[in-house]
């Protein structure tokens, strides 16, 4: 990729308003507590600002040509993560967060450059799954694993650095299973046998979905993590209608993940503790129990109103570990529906970027790694953006970009910088 | 606090407010461009062409350039890459695609066949520049500047 | 035959453009649909977050007694003292982990220094943050009233309420048994004692004064003769009673049943005294079941009273009253009724008023920092419910029902003051009957109503009456 330099100036563009996005954040959160706005105060944003120049000059010195939205839009989320953790974390996580950032630059940087060829992704696609797998087993191991509020899904060197193998394993399952969709999808979109409207493929590409939903169920009873099992299936279902376009497919799989989670609510106590606390949260029994984080989550949002209550001046430390899953709310409660609105459109113009750089690509294993990447970060956000407003039951995953978490930042940098990947491919191989 | 402190700290919040939706609405006209750019693109940066010969009332002009791209569905249903608009084509009538370094086309079953230079296509077959293809009542000459 | 992957792409991106839609809905409802509701919601802290930095405003008795303030402890710390046990379910409590109940719930904007009467200071204090020191909010309740009031029912359980018939001001109100709320907002006891409060069988919670739920015995007779009195019923007419009664064959084996087996010819004031069910349900059976409904309901039965406090709706039957056996029951105060203390206490002060059935409410007015009022609490009569001379009519014979000789109501009386009143016995589900007492004093131009409910009394209304007259001598006193 040697190319000559290019300029990149829409995506300059972009990153001015990033820089003004974070600069006023930073300056209303500090200035509403009271604080003096010292140097120190602004080191944040001068060095979230550098670090996106970086990544700006990084891409323009190395004749990128690929998409100038994306990186931009996942800056200016990432901003607004930064300006909320200064706003609702205790202060040493500040430092952590940038620090992470700076991680994802680097993975970003290491995700552009390795591997060369992309199609390489494709060729070694059972490595990619065993790869996956074991790191999902990584947290069950004595050692090593850490269990952090009941669930199993830390894995941790010392007391810095923590991070959760399940968001790796979501791009690593993407790849995979756009490598083997890509290859059988001609099998899978035609099988030969029906039971009744349903369309059920050859046993030897029926093994490997029935696996695949075995792991979940397995994954969530082991460990606990009810929001990766969630994502996984769900990429799993959305990556085989890609390929396929049997709607079938995915309404089978719906229905059976609906059933699995029922008969895991009969059988085990904390997933139907889940489904009870998302029915009724404003119980007696629950409003100061199980139900408080949501019930609290939910008086934020009733205090937002239309513009909010202002960036700094509502009430979010009510809310338990409100900066990691919750950020949606106290984002809401302090810029109001307005706010918030203009939030989830950020999200939704960043999946159809991802969308169209998908129809664009020149392959279809791209296409379906470029859909399957862009469906996992709108999958997120809406399970838990809705887990938040009482849609439908909360589950621990974090907003993508904003909620406090390194190994969710760092992974989400890698997301986009695929993706940008797969836009540069499409520009090359098209010409122009 | 006194108030014109809190008055100048809502007009930051306020200016955070109006440099969200800005950055939003920037994003978004970006968005629409680029996707307007590229219908264009993908017209005329195709990597092959199909160029209609023969047609009929209600089809495409003669003359007209069919965009074809490295994977190509062609057929009378909306969602293929090149669309047919002829009652003799299937909805998912053939392929057209370019792989290592050759174009190749081949009939995706459809009822009234695919023909390529005069006789039917029985499977999968090279195309070369020149090719004639004539899907339904619609004639089209092949025509790539990669060989 | 496949479909190309653009267009599963195409499709994908629409149903999450959708479920992005519907996501926003969602997110919409909470914060512009609900967003009263969950303000207001008892348990929100954002209304109770100034608890621990500031002072709260005060409540204060009709003389100026403290009753409810924020005192800040040895170690810095704010919080909120309530000098009155008795009134532990009207004031209830607030506190930063339970939330806050009762009139503390009730009036906490005003008592943050956010009151209705003063928009720009509510706009000023939730966007410029600016707290103006809170102010106070002035009850009704009179501290030598209410201390009669827990006096004269000594621990038993039950209620008393006393009302203004001018005015719908509430006197006083004691329910039993209460609870200390001190320990319920002191941060070392809180956990416990909120347990134990819960837990408690008895109720302490409970405001049985507005919530308490009790058929209300001979104390509906005051409605029965409203209500037969405006269908044309005589009240000085002699009717014959012969115990024990029924009307015609197809009430089976339901007879109405005289407490003193009588015998003889009754007119209404006779009637009241010896609290005769034979002539009641004769009269309310003349009056009808339509117009005895229409006039419990006139009465406020079967209606939320409109005051501070959530209070109960009561009934005048589980559906209607559609047999001539429910009527017979219903008149003499049995039946499926189901009152509060203090929806009889509004009746009484309704007779005592002419007829004009007043609007009931603990408070009088909200004062600011500096004491002055910034508005006065004075809702107007709710309508008139009865005629001014059937209110007289009515109010004589209760007159007569204190101080006729052997008169049941008997312990209610006061030397020198016309007290009218009535007792009343009502089953109860278990155990002994309960006890109640309505009456109102002085009779010509009443300046205090007051309803009694003793639960599973030894001698029912009898033990109620003396409670009623401690009360009411002590509200005409003041």
């Amino acid at each position: 990729m040697r190319a000559r330099p290019v300029f990149r100036g829409t995506e300059l563009g972009h990153l001015v308003w990033v820089a003004l996005l974070v600069g006023l954040g930073f300056v209303a959160v500090v200035g509403s507590e009271r604080e003096q706005l010292t140097a120190a105060a602004l080191a944040v944003p001068v060095a979230f600002v550098g670090i996106a120049l970086a990544l700006h000059f990084f891409l323009a010195f190395r004749g990128f040509r690929g998409d100038e939205l994306l990186l931009p839009l996942a800056l200016g989320l990432a901003a607004i993560g930064l300006v909320l953790v200064q706003r609702l974390a205790p202060a040493h996580l500040l430092p952590q967060q940038l620090t992470w950032a700076i991680i994802g630059g680097g993975a970003f940087v290491a995700a552009i450059l390795v591997p060369r060829d992309l199609s390489v992704l494709s060729r070694y696609k059972y490595t990619w799954a065993l790869a996956g797998i074991a790191l999902l087993a990584l947290p069950v191991l004595p050692g090593i694993g850490r269990e952090i509020n009941g669930a199993r899904i830390w894995v941790g060197f010392g007391e810095l650095l923590s991070f959760q193998p399940a968001e790796a394993v979501k791009v690593i399952l993407v790849i995979f299973f756009a490598a083997y969709l890509e290859e059988h999808r001609e099998l899978l979109a035609r099988p030969p046998r029906r039971i009744g409207p349903v369309p059920i493929p050859p046993p030897p590409y029926l093994i490997p979905i029935l696996l695949m939903w075995a792991l979940a169920m397995g994954v969530m009873i082991l460990q606990k993590d009810l929001g990766a099992t969630l994502i996984f299936f769900g990429i799993f279902l959305a990556m085989l209608y890609l390929a396929t376009g049997r709607a079938a497919y995915s309404v089978a799989g719906i229905l059976m993940l609906i059933a699995g989670g029922w008969a895991a609510s009969r059988v085990f106590e904390h997933v139907n503790a889940r489904i009870v606390t998302w029915l009724a949260p404003f119980s007696d029994e629950l409003r100061f129990g199980a139900g408080y984080q949501l019930v609290q989550g939910l008086f934020a949002l009733g205090n937002a109103g239309l513009l909010g209550a202002g960036l700094g001046n509502g009430m979010p430390e009510r809310i338990p570990v409100v900066w990691s899953d919750f950020v949606f709310t106290a984002f809401t409660e302090e810029v109001g529906f307005v706010g918030a609105l203009a939030l989830l459109a950020l999200y939704l113009v960043l999946v159809f970027r991802g969308m169209a750089i998908a129809m664009r690509a020149p392959t279809p294993f791209l296409q379906l790694v470029a859909g399957g990447l862009s469906f996992a970060l709108a999958f997120q956000t809406l399970v838990i953006v809705a887990g938040n407003a009482k849609l439908i039951p909360l589950t621990g995953v974090t907003l993508p970009f904003l909620s406090y978490g390194g190994s969710s930042l760092v992974t989400n940098f890698v997301i986009v910088a695929l993706l940008l990947r797969i836009s540069d491919v499409t520009m090359r191989v098209r010409g122009g | 606090m006194e108030v014109p402190y809190q008055v100048a700290l809502w007009g930051v919040r306020l200016a955070f407010l109006l440099v969200l939706y800005l950055f939003l609405i920037r994003a978004f006209a970006s968005l629409w461009r680029s996707l307007r750019v590229e219908t264009e693109l993908a017209a005329r940066n195709a990597l092959a062409y199909l160029i209609v010969q023969r047609t009929h009332a209600t089809g495409p002009h003669v003359g007209e350039r069919l965009p074809l791209r490295a994977v190509s569905a062609v057929g009378r249903d909306a969602a293929n890459d090149v669309v047919i608009n002829d009652e003799a084509a299937s909805a998912r009538h053939a392929l057209i695609e370019l792989t290592e370094g050759s174009w190749w086309i081949q009939d995706e079953g459809s009822t009234n066949g695919t023909v390529l230079n005069g006789s039917r296509l029985a499977r999968r077959e090279r195309l070369h520049d020149g090719d004639v293809v004539e899907i339904g009542r619609i004639g089209m000459r092949f025509e790539a500047f990669r060989a | 035959m496949i479909r190309p992957i653009g267009a599963n792409i195409r499709a994908l991106t629409l149903v999450i453009a959708i479920a992005f839609l519907a996501t926003s809905v969602g997110v919409s409802y909470w914060t512009l649909v609900a967003s009263a509701d969950l303000s207001s919601d008892a348990f929100n802290p954002r209304l109770l977050a100034t608890l621990l930095d500031r002072p709260r405003g005060r409540f204060i008795a009709a003389d100026g007694t403290e009753l409810a303030s924020s005192v800040r402890l040895a170690d810095g710390s704010l919080r909120r003292r309530y000098a009155d046990r008795s009134l532990a379910q009207v004031i209830a409590y607030a506190s930063s982990k339970y939330g806050a109940a009762g009139l503390e719930a009730a009036y906490a904007e005003s008592l943050i220094g956010r009151d209705v009467a003063d928009p720009i200071g509510q706009w000023r204090a939730r966007y410029l943050r600016e707290h103006p020191d809170p102010g106070s909010v002035q009850l009704a309740i009179v501290p030598s009233v209410q201390r009669a009031a827990a006096a004269a029912l000594a621990g038993r359980r039950g209620a008393v309420i006393v009302v203004d018939p001018r005015s719908g001001a509430i006197l006083a109100s004691v329910s039993e048994p209460n609870y200390d709320a001190n320990i319920l907002v002191d941060p070392a006891q809180q956990d416990l004692a909120w347990q134990q409060v819960n837990g408690n069988t008895e109720r302490p919670l409970l405001d049985r004064a507005t919530q308490g739920l009790y058929p209300p015995g001979s104390t509906f007779k005051l409605v029965t003769a409203a209500a037969a009195i405006e269908s044309g019923w005589d009240p000085r007419a002699k009717v014959r009673v012969d115990d024990p009664y029924q009307a015609d064959p197809s009430w089976g084996s339901y007879h109405v049943r005289s407490p003193s087996q009588a015998h003889g010819d009754f007119d209404m004031s006779l009637a009241f005294q010896r609290s005769e069910n034979i002539y009641f349900a004769k009269a309310g059976l003349f009056a009808g079941a339509q117009r005895l409904t229409e006039y419990a309901s006139r009465f406020g039965i079967g209606a939320a009273p409109r005051c501070e406090l959530a209070a109960s709706r009561g009934q005048i039957a589980t559906g209607t009253i559609d047999r001539p056996t429910l009527v017979a029951d219903t008149s003499f105060g049995q039946g499926e009724l189901l009152v509060s203390p203090l929806q009889m206490a509004l009746v009484a002060a309704t007779i005592a008023r002419g007829g004009s059935l007043p609007t009931p409410h603990y408070a009088s007015a909200v004062l600011d920092a500096r004491g002055d009022p910034l508005r006065l609490v004075e809702p107007g009569a709710a309508g008139q419910a009865i005629r001014p001379d059937t209110a007289a009519t009515i109010a004589a014979a209760l007159v007569a029902a204190v101080e006729a000789p052997g008169a049941f109501a008997s312990g209610a009386r006061i030397p020198g003051v016309h007290v009218a009143g009535k007792t009343g016995t009502a089953e109860a589900p278990s155990g002994a009957p309960h006890g109640w007492f309505v009456g109102f004093a002085p009779a010509e131009n009443a300046t205090a109503a007051v309803a009694v409910i003793i639960e599973n009394a030894a001698r029912g209304g009898e033990d109620a009456a003396p409670v009623g007259g401690a009360v009411l001598r002590a509200a005409i006193g003041r």
